[in-house]
């Protein structure tokens, strides 16, 4: 078997091994998801909720956006949205959240059943505004109701007042939570689920900066798919050892001088969400042409510890300050950091025709960029989920005219 | 092989195929250009067709650079390239001293910064609305009923441009009609329709940073009013080559040489 492995010709992407373990975590979060809305435990969460609060109180967890990317993925984008668009929803509304009221509507023609049914939707709009409606409408379909942790977006250092006020959300957070589900929070368990999810998000962030290695160790598509317990199991006890795996394939990739890509000729960095319904295709497409991201500025977006003597100090902090609740300023800077710290050539800006937080004033920062870094970058236009808004013809010359850059 | 004796270019678009066959010396010894019919192959063929014909070279025999959104539909190119390099490389060999091109045609406009080199260094495009192409210009002409040819000069009759949206190809048919309706002359729309589409390109043109002299290509460089309105909106003078259709394909031609 392993000669004939041998013999094959090498792809010009290599596969992780880390990839088996990563689809029995995933199923597991799946199944416990489903455990808790048996039992009427279960929350929906954001993609930057404070999430270790709630696991802290033993409750189950669900994430939308990461069922949004599971409907991309599985090509279901058009007609999941489309059940949304039915009800008379926009084309222009966020394609996970069209996706997510669709398959609330028709569980039985959505990929995996639907999402388990929830008790308590959770959203915070440190990532966008729109998931407050969305939530809304969710809870209008499910009779959940919505709990909103307000973080207003930042500019600049966090003031004492937002700090104050973000905090005051999050016990009321805990009132909302101990009435809904009848659960107290006890400080012990916040501390071991506050020191399981630092531990994870420590083993995540150097997995990252390994990206710096030439050859880069990971490619994007590898990151967007192992990024998956960090937004959805943190502060459990078992994300750690996905990680402590996926670390130790990375520094053996890295000792081995082996990388994400066969050929590694082009570093980019990759801005925004990927289109989920063509990642192996657009990515491992680039591949065989020597072309690797190292970074990204989405993934990067789970960092933060939650760490010191006060814990939801620590919490106001990390989730006020996350990439998306920042001025462009901030964005400008984190893309300007990336480019240099992993040496890369040029970058690539996605502008998710649905995802208006994310993607507003990319234009703005492809200049800025490129002048502060010297580097080019191109702006490509498409959607995350929904496939009916990526036309592949013009991204591909796009792409290929900022490849040709570099000839 | 080192450097070859023939290059050819062929520049397969969405209104039109073209074709240039250039010696070492990068003279031209035969050019064509010709509607792209359904099939991108077959326009592909024809255009080879005619090259040979009328250069006496068998350009099948020698090193063909495909360009153009039909680019990877042509049968025997050796390689093909993108017009945004295409376009600069093209330009550059005709006037080294344009820095910034714009090329418009059927289906997209294009803003490039061109280095000294030749070499494009940045480009916006616009494709996702028809408001800034050749398509928009083709459906004002048969709302008010003349030839895409007969256009540009009515334009340039006008006095009183009218007033007309900038945003949307569709929006702007209904508002021509409107302003027809309403007694406007049809120069006077025909000269709102190119200012608002100047504008339009301007604003793509006005993000990659305006160098002067602009250069402008594709088969609307052809329209008199179109040159005046984009000047007079970059304020800037516009040099336009001989044959404007035929840059991105001059530009493959030369690449097939190398």
């Amino acid at each position: 078997m392993i000669a004939v492995t041998e013999q094959k010709k090498e792809k010009a992407y290599r596969l992780l091994k880390s990839s088996a373990l990563l689809q029995q975590i995933m199923f597991r979060y799946m199944m416990e998801g489903q455990i808790a809305s048996e039992e009427g435990n279960l929350a929906w969460v954001t993609s930057g909720f404070p999430v270790e609060i709630p696991v802290a109180m033993n409750i189950g967890i669900s994430y939308p956006e990461q069922y949004g990317a599971v409907v991309g993925s599985q090509r279901m984008g058009p007609e999941l949205c489309g059940f949304a668009e039915g009800l008379g929803y926009s084309q222009e509304l966020c394609s996970y959240a069209r996706s997510s009221i669709g398959s609330v509507k028709h569980p039985d023609q959505s990929p995996l059943g639907g999402l388990p049914t929830p008790q308590a939707l959770l959203a915070c709009n440190n990532i966008c505004g729109t998931v407050l409606r969305w939530y809304d409408t969710v809870s209008e379909l499910t009779g959940a109701p919505v709990f909103l942790l307000d973080t207003p977006p930042l500019e600049g250092e966090q003031p004492e007042h937002h700090r104050d006020y973000v905090r005051k959300g999050l016990d009321k957070l805990v009132d909302f939570l101990e009435q809904v589900f009848g659960k107290p929070l006890a400080d012990e368990r916040m501390q071991e689920v506050a020191l399981y999810s630092t531990e994870a998000v420590g083993l995540w962030t150097q997995c990252l900066e390994a990206c710096k290695a030439k050859p880069s160790p990971l490619n994007c598509a590898d990151r967007f798919l192992t990024m998956a317990p960090i937004v959805s199991l943190r502060g459990t006890d078992y994300v750690k050892d996905f990680y402590v795996s996926l670390l130790a394939e990375v520094k053996e990739r890295i000792s081995n001088g082996v990388g994400a890509i066969k050929e590694e000729k082009i570093r980019l960095l990759w801005d925004n969400i990927p289109p989920w319904f063509t990642i192996f295709r657009f990515f491992n497409g680039l591949a065989k042409r020597g072309v690797v991201f190292p970074a990204d500025t989405y993934t990067h977006a789970w960092t933060g510890s939650i760490e010191g003597d006060n814990l939801f100090d620590s919490v106001v902090s990390i989730y006020s300050n996350v990439y998306l609740n920042k001025g462009l300023d901030a964005k400008i800077d984190k893309m300007c950091q990336l480019i240099q710290n992993y040496d890369l050539d040029g970058f690539i800006m996605f502008s998710v025709r649905s995802c208006k937080r994310y993607s507003l004033g990319q234009l703005v920062s492809k200049e800025l960029v490129t002048e502060r870094t010297g580097v080019p970058g191109v702006v490509i236009e498409g959607d995350m989920v929904d496939s009916r808004l990526f036309n592949e013809a013009q991204i591909q010359m796009r792409v290929d005219a900022l490849l040709e850059m570099f000839a | 092989m080192g450097g070859h004796t023939f290059g050819i270019g062929l520049d397969i678009g969405s209104t039109t195929a073209k074709g240039v066959l250039i010696d070492e010396t990068r003279k031209i010894l035969a050019q064509h250009i010709q509607s792209m019919g359904a099939s991108a192959a077959a326009a592909g063929r024809e255009v080879l067709g005619v090259l040979t014909e009328v250069s006496g070279v068998q350009a099948s025999d020698h090193k063909i650079v495909g360009t153009g959104y039909g680019r990877a539909m042509i049968e025997k190119s050796s390689e093909n390239v993108t017009e945004i390099t295409c376009h600069s490389i093209g330009v550059n060999s005709l006037n080294p001293d344009i820095r910034m091109l714009v090329d418009v045609g059927g289906q997209d406009s294009k803003v490039i910064r061109i280095s000294s080199g030749g070499r494009p260094t940045d480009f916006e495009i616009n494709d996702k609305c028809s408001a800034g192409t050749g398509r928009f210009l083709e459906v004002m002409a048969h709302v008010l009923e003349v030839s895409i040819n007969e256009l540009g000069p009515l334009a340039l009759q006008s006095e009183s441009p009218s007033k007309i949206s900038s945003t949307c190809t569709v929006f702007a048919e209904s508002e021509v009609v409107g302003r027809i309706g309403s007694g406007d002359s049809p120069a006077d729309i025909a000269a709102g329709v190119h200012m608002a589409m100047a504008s339009k390109i301007g604003t793509l043109a006005k993000r990659v940073g305006i160098i002067k002299p602009v250069g402008l290509t594709g088969g609307v460089a052809l329209n008199p009013a179109f040159r005046h309105y984009l000047s007079e909106n970059l304020e800037a003078e516009i040099w336009i080559p001989e044959l404007p259709q035929l840059t991105g394909a001059l530009g493959a031609a030369i690449l097939a040489l190398q």
